[in-house]
């Protein structure tokens, strides 16, 4: 406050009025949208004489700060005209005003003028937005009326001086100029003749508030009640209530009217009908009811409770005998939230702190204030699950799983079932994980099929690792869900496909089959490599492989063997090993050992020879040899591919126009494959009727559906994609053509792909933050003065209590024991011990 | 099963790296009475230990100075009931759950090797308890030798060509040398006060448990434990006041969680103390006190008394309780001196206790035996438990006794009233944790760990939460530490999370830059009211504030050090985290719902791990391939590895209401496309969804 002194000197006013009064020419303020006036030098002058107060700026705009701050200003015109406060400005740059639009201070510095007074100059980083220049301009035009105190002994010499005249309203900020401050400062604009304001900004005062912290309370507000007091010379403080509300003008003023309103206010109908100021003033109501005999003490009850809950809760009095309350007797008490709809609900209280705690304790929907409101939307919304297969499962909780398809092992049953079963398939789950319960589905829906297919010699079972948890950890499952199948006598095998229903079944076909399938003539050969042998699994294994050895004793085999057992379940794979076999050496011109893929009857048939030595890289080769030189990609074989990690060259073939115009381009397209010109690539295409997730990725890809077929090359490693032309024909030559433009650089990409780090979608629930900000300090280290652990805090407690019983005179002894052999565990009642 | 496997490692690196000192101290020796592992005493925590010892197949021994294990349970509790839950019957068949609830049997691979196999009973008989250990010992085949009873123990000189060891001593001055000791003697000592008078006092030791002895007696009772108030509610049919004295107010186990406080079991007393039905309880300091004996001499004082008592009476001892400051100066055995002036009602004619008693019992429990320890090998007792208990580090070995360790309820001075670590169904689980220790340090043995995607860490952690019985009984002092290493992490079951400072040389394993959570389980640190209302909470945001038992995770980035520990918050178990997560407390304690349960812990981890741990379907992963340079974690470790998650159309359905999926498609039909050519098919024939097309 001390800056209140600032005030121009009685020698610079005068020198100011005599130059007003040499100057001044009449003249209107020419009023622009903002409501501030901008004055020319005369109409300052003319202003300054009209005794009206006004807040200035004097500068030019030449800076970004200046112009942020002129913005502000101008904000601040509406605001302050409600209280008879005009705004101004002067441009130094055409007008001239002298003192004010010369010096250091120009710019830097905007005048609160009263007539002819500087009331005081700010600085324009303290008045630097809306809120700050209408709190200080009012806070310095209020200079009188709002007490500033820091002391507790100020604030009692203003209790002292309001006890028995008027009330006081005790408000704390921080910080000056924050919208708090301006709250209260345009309350005590309207209210400060009825209230005696005082304003502090931290310190001892809160202690006396009760606030425990004053360092973490950023703005508060009291209301003090002296009117009602003694005046008595004791230093008594008020008794007094908090606004425990954010302070914001609204709050204020209900905040008083609420003080206005009577402590308890009765009534002789039903809890619904009561009117009374509270429900106006959307704040909840508590409703008590008095039996005639009682009515006196329910009155004190009530006016108990009404001070605890004042501010907060109003209280009313419902007399039970009136024939208009329709209350049924076991019910004591009612409460109606704030809001227009809010329902009476009825309750039976035993004491006081039930219903203290009912308010209090957060258990009640909070007043809705906006920023709660919003948190509790965030949080609501949090409560949706984001998982698409957590989600998916949750929805399906209604119907559970047909289990009867299934086998459902448990710790004894599960060695005998084991050794008992030809083909046993166990998904190991647990209940909780979501993708184990979406692919129980697919897995039961597998069962029901092999039933269908009166295949008998496979059986489906289960095991919940969440209930059969020693069968899950003597089989090592550190991963669900898992699927392995189980033959008499052999290792177990994991199944390493797509959780699905056509992968699974596939497996479990493929795996009835011994791999490596031993052929023994030539017969049986060109049989296996056409299909034939295995029509069955034809459908499911187009691709078989087969061995081909000159002799039983190579000792190539048994690494093929291995490799061969590795991929049962996903491949066929036959092996002929004969001297005969080599006539299918001499055909493919390998040298054997070789492996033949095949692509059925009409397609072709490849040969490798093998000189790789573990089982391991055998598995790769032949998973590398199946692929295709031009496949679709489907949802599930897309990871193959995407294993070469090459360019993607994809052609995006419609679901409805896949005529003439996409079987053209797909044999456009083949035969530049068959010409080795696409090496570097990996061409492929996808059919979006099938694979319908396709079209998402075009729209990905170039922002919009373009026309179909589209030839789009994806670089997944630079992340370009590059679109070919939509108007060009796709043929061979223009396509190379385009590609060549793509490699020297002149393409414009007409995508990109996404470099999403795939951080955490939501941010998650600090309890850290919410411990810190509802209890404080219940979170934090302690400090290395405190070095005791709490344990033994607690004993040093105890042997202090022990001292204070058994240690001074005789006669306190007596009385300590005389008294703890009367306190029970819980709380005796105070008044009965009032000597303690 | 995991201690299991580590064996077999470690009988593995002992085949092949014989170079250990523990290896090569057999080759020099000329009498057998040298081990690797000296274990004192066959009781619960002895034979415990005894088991993990015997499946690494180590050189150990237990030395028993009574001829079967467990003698401790022959004598106490002395009227003969286990107050230790038995509970045979929990609805469920997880093995490693149901220990939850099963106090008494002791850990070891034999599934059935359970309590419950000598008792059904839910409180069972205490006799049974040595015939289960008995069982315990002969079906594992552990090396127990009875009969030895060690006097005395020194620490040899770590000179000396073993290192340092211990040297114990019997009864028959036999030496045993042991390069670790692991004590497992218990409590045997009972606790005692010197008072005036304390030798007219009857310990719980030795009084006579037939209640017909009480017959009409007025008894005063020392302590307010478990053992007073077993010892009251015996004699509660027979006596005719029970006066319970002691310090401190009595602490009911139901409110404090504590097993070691008043339980429910025992305490008929509290019913009929508020029932005014002549028994009460008072708290007043023992070492102020003095009991004084009133004989014939007394009476004297009073002519009339004198004629009417002397009558009847049979020389029944009256025993006053007074203060010692009323005792001008030392009464003698006979107390002739005794006057009223000496008696707290000459002063105070309401004083609670003022009159005499028949008997006066002390129940203050038991204390451990410090006096076998020569001053080389002797652990300093503890302060907190008023001397009580040795002082044990974090990892149980005493404090300034390298080598030896403390097992079972001695051990108890870690979690003194606040966890089960003197209990078996706790102390099995930090014997257990103590032979990991000794794995690391004396054979390199890290602490076993499963190695799991952090993709999995999700369910890993339900699943402990939900069924493990370590953390749920050792709550607040055993907690699982998970090592995030990036897209991996390393689980570490049940450390013993006091020792965190020390982690790396404990547990064989280094921190990453990633940092690490531990799991936990506490109860919540605001004891309301234990019946009253709002002592529960159920929802999720406001987990915090779960006063029963429940899963907290703790996140560091770094290894909180010695100093952080001891500065940890008020009633914390461990310093401030860098984030925490609680697991809002089930009435069941089934930890598994997907909105309240998993999905916040999912977002914990996320926050934790940096990353996005959401399940997407094949079709979103293939979406999330093609379109991004990495697809989600996710799909690159299942999707990705042709792993992916399939679904079906109804889940697929749901997704796409839930908004999570696009929608604007339509799913394909096999058939409905029957154009294109033949041949391209093949060309490009995707193995699965072109099998069923047919054109």
């Amino acid at each position: 406050m001390n800056d209140l002194r600032l005030r121009l000197e009685a020698m610079e006013v005068l020198i100011f009025l005599v130059i007003l009064l040499l100057c001044s020419k009449s003249g209107q303020c020419t009023r622009n949208a903002t409501k501030v006036i901008v004055h020319t030098a005369d109409h300052f002058y003319e202003k300054m004489l009209s005794g009206k107060t006004c807040f200035v700026y004097f500068g030019n705009r030449v800076n970004p700060t200046i112009s942020l701050f002129i913005e502000q200003l101008e904000k601040s015109a509406d605001a302050l005209e409600d209280y008879g406060i005009s705004v101004a400005k002067v441009n130094c740059t055409n007008e001239h005003v002298a003192k004010y639009c010369t010096g250091e201070k120009l710019m830097k510095k905007a005048y609160l003028f009263r007539g002819g007074d500087v009331l005081k100059s700010f600085d324009i980083d303290t008045v630097f937005d809306v809120n700050a220049i209408v709190s200080h301009v009012l806070f310095t035009v209020l200079f009188d009326e709002v007490r500033y105190v820091h002391t507790t002994a100020e604030l009692q010499a203003v209790e002292t001086a309001a006890k028995g005249k008027t009330d006081v309203v005790l408000g704390h900020v921080q910080v000056l100029g924050l919208p708090e401050h301006r709250a209260l400062m345009e309350t005590a604009f309207v209210y400060g003749a009825k209230y005696q304001f005082v304003l502090t900004t931290g310190g001892p005062v809160l202690k006396n508030m009760g606030v425990e912290d004053p360092s973490s309370l950023a703005a508060g507000l009291w209301f003090l009640h002296c009117k009602g007091e003694s005046q008595s010379p004791h230093a008594d403080a008020c008794q007094h209530t908090a606004l425990r509300r954010p302070l914001t003008t609204l709050h204020i003023y209900t905040f008083l009217q609420l003080m206005e309103a009577p402590l308890v206010s009765e009534a002789s109908v039903d809890p619904s009908e009561v009117k009374v100021l509270h429900s106006h003033l959307q704040v909840p109501l508590l409703f008590l009811f008095s039996q005639p005999h009682t009515l006196a003490l329910d009155r004190v009850t009530a006016q108990t409770l009404a001070w605890r809950l004042r501010g907060q809760v109003g209280l009313v009095l419902i007399h039970r005998e009136s024939p208009d309350v329709k209350t049924p007797l076991e019910y004591n008490a009612a409460y109606k939230l704030q809001g227009e709809g809010s329902e009476v609900k009825y309750l039976a209280l035993n004491n006081l702190e039930e219903v203290i705690e009912l308010f209090t304790d957060g258990r009640l929907p909070e007043e809705d204030y906006d920023d709660e409101e919003e948190g509790y939307e965030n949080w609501a919304t949090l409560d949706v699950l984001d998982d698409e297969v957590a989600e998916s499962v949750y929805r399906d909780r209604g119907q559970s799983p047909d289990m009867d398809a299934v086998t459902e092992l448990t710790s004894d049953t599960f060695h005998s079932a084991v050794a008992e079963s030809v083909h046993l398939v166990v998904l190991f789950y647990v209940k909780w994980d979501a993708v184990s319960m979406a692919f129980m589905q697919s897995y039961i829906e597998v069962s029901i099929l092999l039933e269908d297919a009166e295949i008998s010699d496979v059986e489906l079972a289960v095991v919940d690792c969440g209930e059969w948890t020693d069968v899950c950890s003597s089989q090592q499952i550190s991963y669900f869900p898992t699927v392995r199948l189980y033959r008499p006598h052999e290792p177990a095998q994991i199944y390493r496909g797509m959780l699905g229903t056509e992968s699974m079944k596939r497996f479990i076909m493929l795996s009835r089959l011994v791999s490596p399938f031993p052929l023994f003539t030539p017969e049986e050969v060109t049989s296996f490599l056409e299909g034939d042998l295995f029509q069955k699994h034809s459908a499911i294994a187009p691709v078989p492989v087969l061995g081909l050895f000159s002799s039983i004793t190579d000792p190539g085999i048994s690494v093929f063997n291995d490799a061969a057992n590795a991929l049962r379940g996903e491949t066929m794979v036959g092996l002929f090993a004969d001297r005969r076999a080599e006539q299918w050496g001499v055909e493919y011109s390998v040298t054997l050992p070789a492996i033949l893929v095949s692509r059925g009857p009409e397609g072709q048939t490849e040969a490798h020879s093998l000189y790789l030595s573990t089982p391991e890289q055998l598995v790769t080769h032949i998973q590398k040899a199946q692929l295709h030189t031009f496949p679709e990609l489907t949802v599930e074989n897309l990871p193959q591919y995407l294993e070469l990690k090459k360019p993607l060259l994809l052609l995006f073939v419609g679901a409805e126009d896949s005529g003439q115009e996409s079987r053209g381009a797909l044999e456009e397209m083949r035969s530049l494959l068959n010409q080795g010109r696409l090496d570097r690539y990996m061409p492929c295409w996808i059919h979006l009727g099938r694979t319908p997730a396709g079209k998402a990725v075009l729209e990905a890809y170039l922002g919009s559906l373009p026309i179909l077929p589209a030839l789009v090359l994806s670089h997944v490693s630079t992340g370009e994609v590059f679109h070919y032309p939509a108007g060009s024909p796709l043929m061979v030559q223009p396509i190379l053509q385009w590609l060549q433009r793509v490699d020297d650089r002149e393409e414009l990409p007409a995508g990109v792909i996404g470099e999403e780090k795939w951080e955490p979608p939501v941010p998650f629930f600090d309890f850290l933050g919410v411990m810190d900000q509802e209890v404080p300090g219940y979170a934090s280290q302690r400090s290395p003065k405190t070095k005791s652990s709490l344990s033994e805090r607690e004993h040093k407690e105890n042997r202090d209590t022990q001292r204070g019983i058994c240690s001074s005179s005789e006669r306190q002894f007596l009385h300590g024991a005389q008294n703890s052999n009367e306190s029970p565990t819980t709380k005796p009642p105070v008044a009965q011990h009032s000597e303690l | 099963m995991k201690v299991m496997d580590s064996c077999l490692l470690i009988f593995f690196t002992l085949l092949l790296t014989p170079v250990h000192s523990f290896t090569d101290g057999n080759n020099s020796q000329n009498s057998t009475r040298h081990h690797d592992y000296c274990v004192l005493g066959a009781g619960p925590a002895g034979l415990q230990m005894g088991n993990f010892l015997s499946r690494c197949q180590r050189d150990y021994i237990i030395l028993e100075r009574n001829s079967g294990p467990g003698s401790f349970f022959k004598i106490y509790p002395r009227h003969r009931k286990l107050i230790s839950i038995n509970k045979i019957y929990t609805g469920r068949r997880n093995r490693e759950f149901n220990l939850r609830h099963d106090w008494n049997s002791l850990l070891s691979d034999k599934p059935d090797l359970l309590f419950q196999r000598v008792s059904q009973e839910l409180y069972p008989d205490a006799d049974d308890f040595p015939k289960y250990l008995s069982m315990y010992e002969k079906e594992l085949g552990l090396k127990v030798q009875y009969g030895v009873d060690i006097g005395k123990i020194r620490a040899s000189d770590s000179a000396s060509p073993r290192g340092r060891g211990y040297i114990l001593a019997d009864q028959h001055g036999l030496e045993y040398t042991c390069s670790v000791l692991l004590v497992g003697t218990g409590m045997w000592d009972p606790q005692k006060v010197q008072f005036e008078g304390s030798d007219l006092v009857e310990g719980y030791e030795s009084i006579p448990v037939n209640p017909e002895e009480y017959k009409d007696q007025a008894v005063l009772i020392l302590g307010k434990g478990n053992s007073a108030f077993e010892t009251a509610q015996s004699i509660l049919g027979r006596a005719s006041r029970v006066h319970l004295y002691s310090p401190n107010p009595v602490r009911l186990a139901w409110q404090t969680h504590y097993v070691g406080d008043l339980r429910a079991v025992n305490n008929e007393l509290l019913d009929t103390y508020q029932l005014k039905s002549l028994d009460g309880l008072v708290e007043g300091g023992l070492e102020e006190i003095a009991i004084i004996r009133n004989n014939e001499d007394e009476e004297k004082h009073s002519g009339i008394q004198k004629k009417r008592s002397s009558r009847k009476k049979e020389k029944r001892v009256q025993l006053y309780l007074t203060l010692a400051e009323l005792l001008e100066h030392p009464v003698g055995k006979n107390s002739s001196n005794v006057t009223a002036t000496n008696l707290p009602v000459y002063h105070n004619d309401n004083f609670s206790l003022r009159r005499p008693y028949d008997r006066v019992i002390r129940c203050l429990g038991f204390r451990f035996n410090f006096s076998i320890f020569d001053g080389s090998a002797r652990p300093p007792s503890n302060e907190g438990t008023r001397g009580r208990f040795p002082g044990v580090t974090a990892w149980y070995e005493g404090r300034g006794t390298p080598g030896l360790f403390v097992l079972g309820a001695a051990a108890h001075s870690r979690d003194y009233r606040s966890s089960a670590g003197g209990f078996i169904h706790g102390f099995r689980y930090t014997v257990r944790a103590v032979h990991k220790v000794l794995e690391q340090r004396y054979h390199s043995i890290p602490w076993p760990a499963t190695r799991i995607s952090v993709i999995q860490l999700q369910s890993w952690l339900l699943r402990r939460v939900n069924e493990a019985s370590g953390p749920y009984q050792m709550f607040g002092v055993l907690g699982d530490i998970i090592l995030l290493r990036g897209s991996q992490c390393e689980y570490l079951e049940e450390f013993p999370i006091q020792a965190l400072p020390q982690f790396p040389s404990l547990s064989g394993y280094k921190l990453s830059k990633n940092g690490f959570l531990v799991l936990i389980l506490q109860y919540g640190l605001n004891r309301t009211d234990s019946l009253g209302p709002g002592r529960a909470e159920s929802e999720w945001t406001r987990a915090w504030r779960s006063s029963f038992l429940h899963p907290v995770l703790y996140y560091y980035d770094t290894l909180p050090t010695e100093n952080d520990m001891r500065h940890r918050p008020a009633g914390w178990p461990l310093p401030r985290p860098k984030a925490v997560h609680h697991m809002v407390e089930d009435f069941l304690t089934e930890w598994d719902g997907p909105i309240s349960h998993s999905q916040p812990l999912r977002r914990f981890l996320e926050h934790c791990l940096h990353t996005d741990l959401r399940a997407f379907y094949a079709e979103s992963c293939f979406r999330y391939s093609l379109t991004h340079r990495k697809p989600p974690l996710f799909c690159r470790q299942g999707y990705l590895r042709n792993h992916g998650v399939i679904g079906n159309s109804q889940l697929w359905h749901h997704a796409r209401e839930a908004g999570l999926m696009p929608g604007d498609q339509e799913f394909a039909s096999p058939d409905m496309d029957p154009l294109l050519p033949n041949y391209l098919n093949r060309a490009g024939a995707s193995v699965s969804s072109s099998m069923n097309l047919d054109f």
